[in-house]
C-alpha cells in the first residue's frame, strides 16, 4: 500500500484548525497525485493508491468536521465520497480478477470453465468502470473542483497549499 | 453503513489534543457497542458495522497520533488487524451472494441462447432421417447450454463458506484476547481519558 505523505509543519501542540488545514490539504494533494496513473490504467496499483488516499482524505475531513461550515462541508465530502466509491467499484473488480486468476492453475479441470467465465464477465464490467472513472475526473476538472476545494480549506483554516508544499515521502 | 455518532464539545480554536481526546473517546465507544452483538456469526450487518467502527478508529489514531506523548503504533497495529480480519469476513459475506447471482445469470444466459437455438431450428430444414435430426438437435442444445461453467462456481462458493467459518473463529478468538488484555482500558489510559 502507498505510504501516507508526511504532513509538513505539523507539531504536537498545533491548533485544531491549523492541523485540519495541513492534514486535509496534504491528503488532497496525495490523492490527486495518483490521478494520471489511474486514468492511464496501465498499473492497477495506481488506482489502489488513489483509493486509499481518498479514504485517508475522507477520514481527515470527518475528524475535522467542526472546523468547517456544515453545508459546504457536506457538499465537498459528498464529492470526495463519490471519488472513493467510483474507484472502489473498479478496485473490487481488479482484486476479484487477480484472485481468480491466481486460482486457475490449481483448479480441477472441471472447475476451470466456470472461473474463466467469471473472469471474462468481471473484465467486461471493469471496462465499464474505466468509462465511469474518466467521466468523473473530466467533470471534476470542468468544474475546477480542485481549486475550489483548496480555496475552501484555506478560507476556513488559514493554511495555504503554496506554503504547505505537500510532497511524496522522500521529496521533502 | 452506520453513521458516526456526532461528537459534542469540540472547540476548533483549542489545540489538537483535547479535541482529539473527545473524538477518540466517542469512536472507541462505537467499536465496543458491537460487543455481544457479534457473538452471533449470522449478524452480517453488525460485523460489517464493527469493521467500519474499527476503520474510523484506525484512521483517527493515525491522524491524531502526533498530538500524544506516547506511541500509539502498537494500538494502531491491533486495530488494523481487527479491521483486516473483519474485512476478510465481509469479503466472504459479499462474494457468496455475488457468486449465487452469477449462477442465476448463467441460467438466464442459457435460457436466452436455448430460445435462440430453438427458433433457428424451427426455421431450418430438418434432415429426413429422424436420428440424424435428433443428434443435430442435441449437439446444438449442448452448445447453447453453459453447464460446464457451474461446477467451478459451486466450488468457489463452498471454499468461501469454509473460509468464512475459519475467519469468524479467528475473529472471536482475537476479540476475546483484546478484552482479556484490557485493550480498551490501556488505550484510554494512554490517551489520557481516565
Amino acid at each position: 500500500m502507498a505510504r501516507a505523505w508526511e504532513v509538513n509543519g505539523l507539531s504536537p501542540h498545533a491548533g485544531f484548525r491549523t492541523a485540519a488545514g495541513r492534514i486535509v490539504l496534504t491528503r488532497w494533494r496525495e490523492m490527486i497525485s495518483y490521478r494520471d496513473g489511474t486514468v492511464v490504467g496501465d498499473d492497477i496499483e495506481e488506482l489502489h493508491a488513489m483509493r486509499v488516499s481518498s479514504r485517508r482524505l475522507r477520514a481527515a475531513m470527518d475528524a475535522f468536521v467542526d472546523v468547517f461550515p456544515a453545508r459546504s462541508f457536506r457538499r465537498y465530502l459528498r464529492e470526495v465520497k463519490r471519488i472513493t466509491d467510483t474507484l472502489g467499484d473498479a478496485r473490487d473488480l481488479d482484486v476479484a480478477i487477480e484472485h481468480l486468476t491466481i486460482l486457475i492453475p490449481d483448479l480441477e479441470p472441471d472447475d476451470r470453465p466456470g472461473i474463466e467465465g467469471l473472469i471474462d464477465r468481471y473484465e467486461e464490467q471493469r471496462r465499464t468502470e474505466d468509462v465511469r472513472i474518466q467521466a468523473l475526473f473530466t467533470r471534476l476538472e470542468d468544474e475546477r473542483f480542485g481549486e475550489s476545494f483548496e480555496s475552501w480549506v484555506t478560507k476556513h483554516t488559514g493554511v495555504k497549499v503554496s506554503r504547505l508544499r505537500p510532497a511524496p515521502p522522500g521529496d521533502n | 453503513m452506520a453513521k458516526p455518532r456526532p461528537v459534542t464539545g469540540i472547540n476548533p480554536t483549542r489545540r489538537m489534543r483535547p479535541n482529539a481526546r473527545r473524538i477518540l473517546a466517542t469512536r472507541i465507544d462505537e467499536v465496543y457497542e458491537y460487543d455481544g452483538l457479534v457473538a452471533d456469526p449470522a449478524k452480517i450487518t453488525e460485523l460489517h458495522n464493527m469493521r467500519i467502527a474499527f476503520k474510523r478508529l484506525r484512521y483517527l489514531l493515525e491522524i491524531f497520533g502526533i498530538a500524544f506523548d506516547e506511541d500509539l503504533d502498537p494500538y494502531l497495529g491491533q486495530v488494523k488487524a481487527m479491521q483486516d480480519l473483519l474485512g476478510d469476513i465481509h469479503d466472504c459475506d459479499v462474494q457468496v451472494p455475488m457468486l449465487e447471482a452469477h449462477l442465476a445469470w448463467l441460467e438466464q444466459q442459457e435460457a436466452l441462447s436455448v430460445e435462440r437455438m430453438l427458433s433457428s431450428t424451427r426455421r431450418a430444414r430438418q434432415p429426413a432421417d429422424e436420428s440424424v435430426a435428433l443428434e443435430r438437435f442435441r449437439s446444438r442444445l449442448d452448445a447453447a447450454r453453459r453447464t460446464d461453467e457451474r461446477p467451478g462456481i459451486h466450488t468457489l462458493i463452498a471454499v468461501r463458506r469454509a473460509q468464512r467459518i475459519a475467519l469468524y473463529t479467528q475473529f472471536t478468538n482475537e476479540w476475546r484476547r483484546l478484552k482479556h488484555d484490557h485493550f480498551r482500558q490501556r488505550l484510554e489510559t494512554t490517551l489520557g481519558l481516565h
